[in-house]
């Protein structure tokens, strides 16, 4: 067995490499060198810049959050202890104080405020003191003597979870309106008593807290980590997250985002597919040149650099561009964490410093943790004068109001925190007194004013009513967000809502429905659903209406039962399937009967309500309307699907006569015939058996007609079905494929029957694949594999087919070890070699460090066999089923990498731990949950595919402790294929060809399969055949590489005329306006087409890069085609938008 | 609903603990463990270490070996909401179970009831069946806390085992008003009367012995007036000054005499409350550490290698109950020569 000869060649090669007595000491250790000028040195800062060390170990050891006082001095938490205390280890982990007083852009004057802290979390000094997480409490520390060393300690709020310690609250920020506000991340589950009441958060989230009220509230949940948050300059907010992989996350009240648990509808992020970050600041200021002012800077700590963003309005949305990098850095220990821009203008920059991070996948007590080191970098742009400092403790009342208006951030900030801890009366006054300065846009200012009015709790509602007469759709948003938090005793906030519901601009819409969720009024739901209409609604604006139909339920649902309490039936119907509970059906059956209810998805919509909550009589009118002639055939099978999944999920069945689905068994349309087919087992009409006999004894001439009907055979099962099954898989003259379904028909029906004909089957198995899924029909079901298990005999199988078995079942979730030792004696398999003993594990990494080729190993990772690429992207660009792999190089260790090659399930990442539902029939599902709601759970399996399971079936609900990737998938390389692979891996996101660069590649792409038509057709049309939408071409997904260009020589070869041989790929963009995209190919031009549409786009010959124009007429999807001549030297393609995502949206998928 | 058997079970338990034996013995006896289970008032406790300061004085010198768990947690319910982790209330109940089980406790004393009665409108558990119950309404959320509370002290029993000697029901303490903007606690004052009666009314039935704190730190004759000199920081959470008389009226309501317990500002007494407090850190890093998911739940797979290290506080703890015994003969043969 080549492959396990080969696993066991470099077990053997391993222990051959000879490894000095250093290596041996340091096997494990691969350093970065410590000292401050070496760490200097691997900077790379955006042009114009500069980068200095502010301040250092040993004061400052692995910093973790930081915050600027009122006086320009910066505080940081410190933890040393991180990730777990040790028993008999002190509480010891810091808060200090840093202070450049002579403006050198150095800390010369540093104090410890505090030294008695558990793993502290987030630091926010303000109200006299300073507030600290401290693991399961938010501590207020106070310096009441003046030695700047706290000697006053108060718990303000306890009962945040700790279930993980690189989860803990995080995350403090003051808001502009001065309260308080904190995150969590997915693994915590907090209880907090209010004065107020209880108020829980079970998984990632957003609080905001008023410290002088102690009113806690949850804002938003979900995410992974929410590690940084910023407010824009109307107080819009943003989030970043360092594990899900979306870059800027746009958050509202009330909106929920991935991984929060029982969640039936989730956000998305701004950047899919973008590295993930820690921190979040806006860049503003003096010193800030104008081409970064108001960018987002998110550090990406696992790449060594961090990130710039630059966010466009977009409906009640924002559109978020990744543009060039802030800093980069070749230095692996170079953590960046924080980033906050300081008291002169400057950035600040929270270096973690650690060669390793997390504590999920690596040890708690790894050796190479660094608990020593921690640095504070400062970005200064050296054309740009520097801010001075303002003295906002000696400032008078009125002087501090005036810096609510500052043109810098940073002091409009901190304007807010020293006001908020004067007499509160007097600054009242002085708010309203001081007139703003004239070169601030009026609305701008008043936005700042009723800010100030909130930071002093004393709300100007008054004002912030007036603002919604602003013609900046911001300032009104803005206004509403104001009043957002106070409405439930506001007695104006419904006519405001009200008004606003209706405003021109989606994102006002968007904050008018969150201040009416916040709102007793029986008509919220009401106005909210008005918020539909006049205006293109998007997914958040529909989030936000969907969000408050449920919330507010039993304002309408008692009302919907005798009539339409909405103005129109297709608002009903968005309320009713946002509910998604059996109210007001018959209306809106009738309404769609009758041709009431238009719009292009009202089939699509009412059947898809009806098959989750309707009853007999309600399913009986969709199958009515599927049997109308004048109902068109998507419709049709709209509408069947819509059947088949209410008797597959909820075993109903229409009320009325079903052998009138037998029109449908002789269609030839193959989506209706499936649909039919499914249908005609569910609902056990015998009348359907002989049709649907005949197809599926044609699988082999049209498989997908099949399998349809091999479905519609189990579920009228009975011995007729049992007697097919068993007879054509035991007719060796039968095709492979039909054998193999009947195995796996038989199987789903009873898999001790199965595995009686399996084993004859599987001997004939075609190069020992299973490319139908025998194997899986078994695991699919907990009482398939003891039954395949026990007729397994010492050789009864070839060795190659006994290994597919053993992969599929290594990587089942039901952890089927019986068989997996039953396949392996069944062909006398050696156990595979999966892990490495130090010694070898040594050697390896030397090989990789000496031998490795990362550029070869990218074609390995691309390779189809070894299916790397089908579950993991890199950047976006790939499958989504594992972690992307972005800049997995500078974040794991190349020992966890090989580890987690030979031996998936040792760690897995958090949010991708397989779930496995096992039913009550003993059928299970193996992947992660995609959603859920009170009747279903969706799971999304390793294939991508989404299954949905009624929850009353479900007999058990467990995390599996396997990986979704199979193990032994590298089995089949040669030790330098494997060494090449880790090689690159190890090179993700790490400065140079394997770090994904910001600029805006074409990264999804489908490949061109041969087709017969080609040759001829060329001559007579040209490369535009090659556009044209024919039915028969073939396109498979084809991913750029991570610099961003295709190679060319991986995609099918395409025939032309004579010897000429093509590669051709396609792509479509998303053009948000009429008028000129701009794009950059690179290449060798000469032998390229590029088509967009069917017109070719004249490239120049005699270059190998250009820029040219497209002039778009339509706004909507473009299709490009890009043809290249095969030849020698013609390696790699790159196509880079140069517009913004405002304007050019560029594929997330390769599925068009 | 109690099964037959768990109330045949109570009521053999109650011929044992009669309520005579009760209002007569002290609570504390030599060798005694203490758990002391409830939500933030508990937890809290532990930072101060004032609760446990007085119980050990007022035991006085002859009560030797007395030690005190505290497994509160913030914001818990009596349906176990915060000791759930990420599954749901019947996890967070097996979970103290599992303590329970583990501590074989002689003593357990129970405090609930707070953050319910001030969450009667918008609920204040989780569990599926009761979670709509609990916020709707006064009458309704009370009904619903003392069948669950009930069946609360049927698990305590039950997961115990035969040494848990006696059962105490603690009132919660009173709430206060503090200056605006601070809201207004009367109303929920009033609310927590009426579960400061239930929870004695259950004490009554199932004949344990119950502390009314409610009462003895005024909540009865609280009307509304702001609160002077405040014993919380923000109407609800004791500050530490406010542990200090909440802890002197709990063991004056045990019937320990005032006279009997050294006066509490002496070195001694605060040497003592320090090795109390060092104990509660200790002890807080065993049965509740951070990182849960990777040490015992399901990614243990991962790391639960670093689990080993947590039985490793055990010794620690022993140690400093060690000092704690020796801090307390100090204070007692120094009270002795005065």
């Amino acid at each position: 067995m080549c492959s396990i000869h080969r696993l066991c060649l470099l077990g053997v090669s391993l222990l051959a490499v000879p490894f000095s007595s250093a290596l041996a000491q340091n096997g494990l250790q691969d350093i970065p060198d410590t000292a401050f000028d070496a760490q200097q040195k691997a900077f790379k800062v955006i042009e114009g810049a500069s980068i200095n060390l502010f301040a250092h170990e040993p004061l400052v050891r692995n910093p973790v959050h930081m915050n600027w006082d009122q006086r320009g001095r910066l505080w940081v938490v410190s933890s040393p202890l991180y990730p777990h205390i040790k028993p008999g280890q002190e509480e010891q982990d810091r808060i200090v104080i840093l202070e450049d007083t002579d403006g050198d852009g150095v800390a010369d004057k540093n104090t410890v405020f505090a030294d008695n802290l558990h793993i502290p979390t987030a630091v926010l000094p303000g109200d006299g003191g300073v507030f600290v997480a401290n693991s399961i409490e938010v501590l207020f520390l106070k310096d009441t003597d003046g030695d700047d060393v706290a000697d006053e300690r108060k718990v303000v709020l306890s009962g945040f979870g700790t279930e993980d310690t690189h989860h803990l609250v995080h995350t403090f920020h003051w808001g502009p309106e001065g309260m308080v506000w904190l995150n969590q991340s997915i693994y915590i589950h907090t209880h907090l008593e209010t004065p107020y009441g209880i108020r829980r958060l079970l998984g990632g989230g957003m609080w905001h807290y008023r410290p002088e009220t102690e009113r806690a509230d949850v804002f938003m949940k979900g995410l992974v980590n929410p590690w940084g948050h910023a407010f824009d300059t109307w107080g819009q907010s943003f989030l970043t997250d360092g594990a899900g992989s979306e870059g800027i996350n746009y958050v509202f009240p009330r909106s929920v985002f991935k991984t929060s648990p029982g969640a039936s509808r989730v956000l998305s992020g701004l950047n899919p597919g973008q590295p993930k970050h820690c921190g979040l600041e806006f860049l503003t200021g003096a010193n800030v040149p104008d081409e970064l002012e108001d960018v987002l800077a998110a550090p990406d700590f696992r790449g060594n650099r961090i990130n710039l963003f630059r966010l466009t309005d977009n409906g009640s949305s924002y559109t978020s561009t990744q543009i060039e990098d802030l800093v980069t850095s070749t230095h692996k220990s170079f953590r960046p964490i924080d980033v906050k821009m300081g008291p002169d203008g400057a950035i600040y920059i929270a270096d973690w410093y650690n060669p390793i991070i997390q504590h999920g996948e690596v040890d708690f007590r790894d050796p190479r943790r660094d608990h020593e080191h921690g640095r504070i970098w400062r970005i200064s742009f050296d054309d740009q004068e520097l801010v001075e400092k303002p003295d906002l403790v000696g400032a008078s009342n009125s002087e501090l109001i005036g810096h609510l208006n500052s043109d810098e951030g940073w002091t409009r900030h901190l304007a807010m925190v020293e006001m908020r801890t004067r007499e509160k009366g007097e600054m009242m006054k002085a708010l309203q007194e001081t007139a703003a300065p004239e070169d601030v846009d009026p609305e701008l200012a008043k936005m700042r004013y009723i800010w100030g009015t909130q930071a002093l709790n004393q709300f100007d509602k008054e004002a912030a009513a007036d603002l919604l007469e602003a013609k900046n759709h911001k300032a009104r948003a803005g206004a509403l967000r104001a009043l957002y938090y106070s409405a439930g005793s506001n007695p104006d906030a419904l006519a405001i809502a009200r008004k606003a519901a209706a405003d021109p601009h989606p994102q006002v819409r968007l904050w008018a429905v969150s201040v009416l969720a916040q709102l007793d009024s029986p008509d919220t739901v009401r106005i909210a659903l008005g918020a539909l209409e006049g205006i293109e609604v998007d997914e958040f604006l529909d989030f936000a209406i969907w969000s408050i139909c449920r919330e507010h339920s039993d304002r309408w649902v008692e009302k919907a039962k005798s009539g339409n309490p909405f103005e129109s039936m297709s608002q009903l119907l968005f309320a009713v399937r946002a509910l998604n509970q059996p109210v007001a059906i018959p209306q809106i059956l009738s309404a769609l009967e009758s041709g009431d209810l238009t719009g292009e998805s009202a089939t699509a919509d009412v059947a898809d309500l009806v098959s989750k909550v309707g009853n007999a009589e309600q399913l009986n009118r969709l199958f009515e309307l599927a049997l109308m002639e004048n109902t068109s055939d998507v419709d049709k099978q709209i509408l069947l699907e819509s059947l088949v999944s209410a008797g597959k999920l909820r075993k109903l069945q229409p009320s009325g006569d079903k052998t009138r689905l037998s029109q449908f068994l002789q269609s030839n349309n193959v989506g209706l015939f499936s649909s039919a087919a499914s249908l005609a087992g569910l609902w056990k009409l015998e009348s359907a058996r002989p049709g649907l006999k005949e197809a599926f004894q044609k699988s082999p001439e049209n498989p997908a007609r099949g399998k349809a009907a091999m479905d519609g055979l189990i579920s009228l099962g009975g011995p007729a079905t049992a007697k097919l099954f068993d007879e054509l898989a035991t007719n060796k003259t039968a095709p492979y494929l039909l054998r193999s379904l009947a195995v796996i028909g038989r199987t789903r029906m009873n898999p001790q029957a199965g595995a009686q004909i399996a084993i004859a089957v599987l001997k004939d198995a075609p190069e020992g694949k299973d490319p139908h899924g025998i194997f899986d029909a078994f695991l699919s079901n907990k009482k398939g594999p003891p039954a395949l298990a026990a007729v397994l005999n010492k050789g009864s199988l070839p060795q190659a087919i006994a290994l597919t078995g053993v992969q599929k079942a290594s990587s089942a979730a039901t952890k089927p070890e019986g068989l997996v030792a039953a396949l392996q004696n069944a062909a006398d398999l050696k156990p595979m070699k999966m892990s490495l003993t130090d010694t070898e594990m040594e050697a390896m990494m030397n090989e990789v460090a000496t031998q490795g080729d990362p550029h070869r190993g990218e074609a390995i990772y691309r390779r189809a066999a070894l299916q790397c690429i089908v579950c993991h992207a890199i950047g976006g660009a790939g499958g989504i089923i594992g972690p992307d792999l972005v800049s997995i190089g500078s974040s794991a260790p190349v020992d966890y990498l090989i580890n987690s090659l030979l031996q998936p399930s040792e760690k897995i990442k958090e949010g991708y731990h397989t779930t496995l539902v096992t039913l009550k029939n003993g059928d299970s599902f193996a992947g992660a949950i995609a959603r859920e709601d009170a009747n279903e759970i969706v799971i999304r399996d390793a294939a991508g595919v989404e299954h949905r399971v009624p929850k009353k079936e479900i007999a058990s609900n467990n995390i599996s402790p396997v990986s979704l990737m199979p193990p032994g998938l590298t089995a089949t390389l040669r030790e330098d294929e494997f060494v090449d692979l880790v090689s690159f891996l190890a090179h993700l996101g790490k400065d140079g060809d394997f770090k994904t660069p910001p600029n805006r590649y074409i990264r999804h792409w489908q490949a061109m399969s041969p087709h017969e038509r080609t040759r001829d057709a060329i001559g007579h049309w040209g490369k535009k055949i090659f556009a044209e939408d024919v039915e028969s071409y073939v396109w498979s997904v084809f991913y750029a590489e991570v610099a961003g260009g295709l190679p060319i020589d991986e995609m099918p070869e395409v025939v032309g005329r004579g010897k000429n041989r093509y590669s051709v790929a396609r792509t479509f963009l998303d053009v948000s306006s009429p008028g000129d995209i701009h794009l950059k190919i690179s290449g060798k031009l000469k032998d390229l087409t590029l088509l967009h549409g069917e017109t070719e786009i004249k490239l120049p010959e005699d270059t190998s890069e250009a820029e040219i124009t497209i002039p778009i007429k339509e706004a909507g999807r473009q299709k490009l085609t890009i043809v290249g001549l095969r030849s020698w030297g013609l390696d790699s393609v790159s196509i880079e938008a140069l517009d913004d995502a405002g304007k050019v949206i560029l594929p997330t998928v390769s599925e068009f | 609903m109690k099964s037959p058997f768990l109330l045949a079970l109570s009521g053999l338990l109650a011929l044992v603990t009669s309520p005579l034996l009760a209002e007569t013995e002290p609570l504390l006896k030599s060798g005694d463990k203490v758990v002391i289970v409830g939500n933030t008032i508990i937890e809290r406790a532990r930072l101060s270490g004032h609760l446990e300061t007085a119980l050990q004085l007022a035991a006085g010198p002859e009560v030797e070996d007395l030690s005190f768990r505290n497994l509160g947690w913030s914001g818990d319910s009596v349906f176990g909401d915060s000791r759930s982790y990420f599954g749901t209330p019947e996890e967070g109940r097996t979970r103290l179970s599992q303590n329970l089980t583990d501590l074989k406790p002689t003593v357990a004393l129970l405090c609930y009831g707070t953050g319910a009665a001030m969450s009667v409108e918008s609920g204040w558990t989780n569990e599926k069946s009761a979670a709509k119950t609990s916020g709707a309404g006064m009458e309704e959320s009370l009904k619903l806390f003392t069948e669950a509370y009930q069946e609360l002290i049927e698990r305590v029993r039950t997961a115990s085992g035969p040494q848990l000697r006696e059962i105490v029901l603690i009132s919660p303490p009173p709430l206060e008003n503090l200056p605006a903007p601070l809201p207004d606690q009367t109303e929920n004052n009033k609310r927590l009367a009426q579960f400061r009666d239930a929870i004695r009314d259950i004490a009554v039935k199932d004949n344990l012995r119950f502390v009314d704190l409610f009462n003895a730190l005024g909540g009865d004759d609280f009307s509304g007036e702001i609160a002077s000199p405040a014993l919380t920081t923000n109407g609800v959470h004791y500050s530490e000054t406010g542990y200090q008389i909440l802890a002197k009226a709990l063991v004056e309501e045990l019937g320990y005499p005032e006279s009997a317990s050294p006066s509490s500002d002496s070195p001694s007494v605060a040497k003592l409350r320090s090795e109390i407090i060092e104990k509660n850190r200790l002890f807080f890093h065993r049965w509740r550490p951070a990182n849960e998911t990777y040490l015992f739940l399901f990614r243990k797979h991962e790391q639960g290698q670093n689990a080993k290290e947590i039985p490793m506080f055990d010794p620690l703890i022993e140690e400093q109950e060690k000092s704690i015994e020796k801090a307390k003969e100090l204070v007692f043969s120094e009270s002795a020569k005065q």
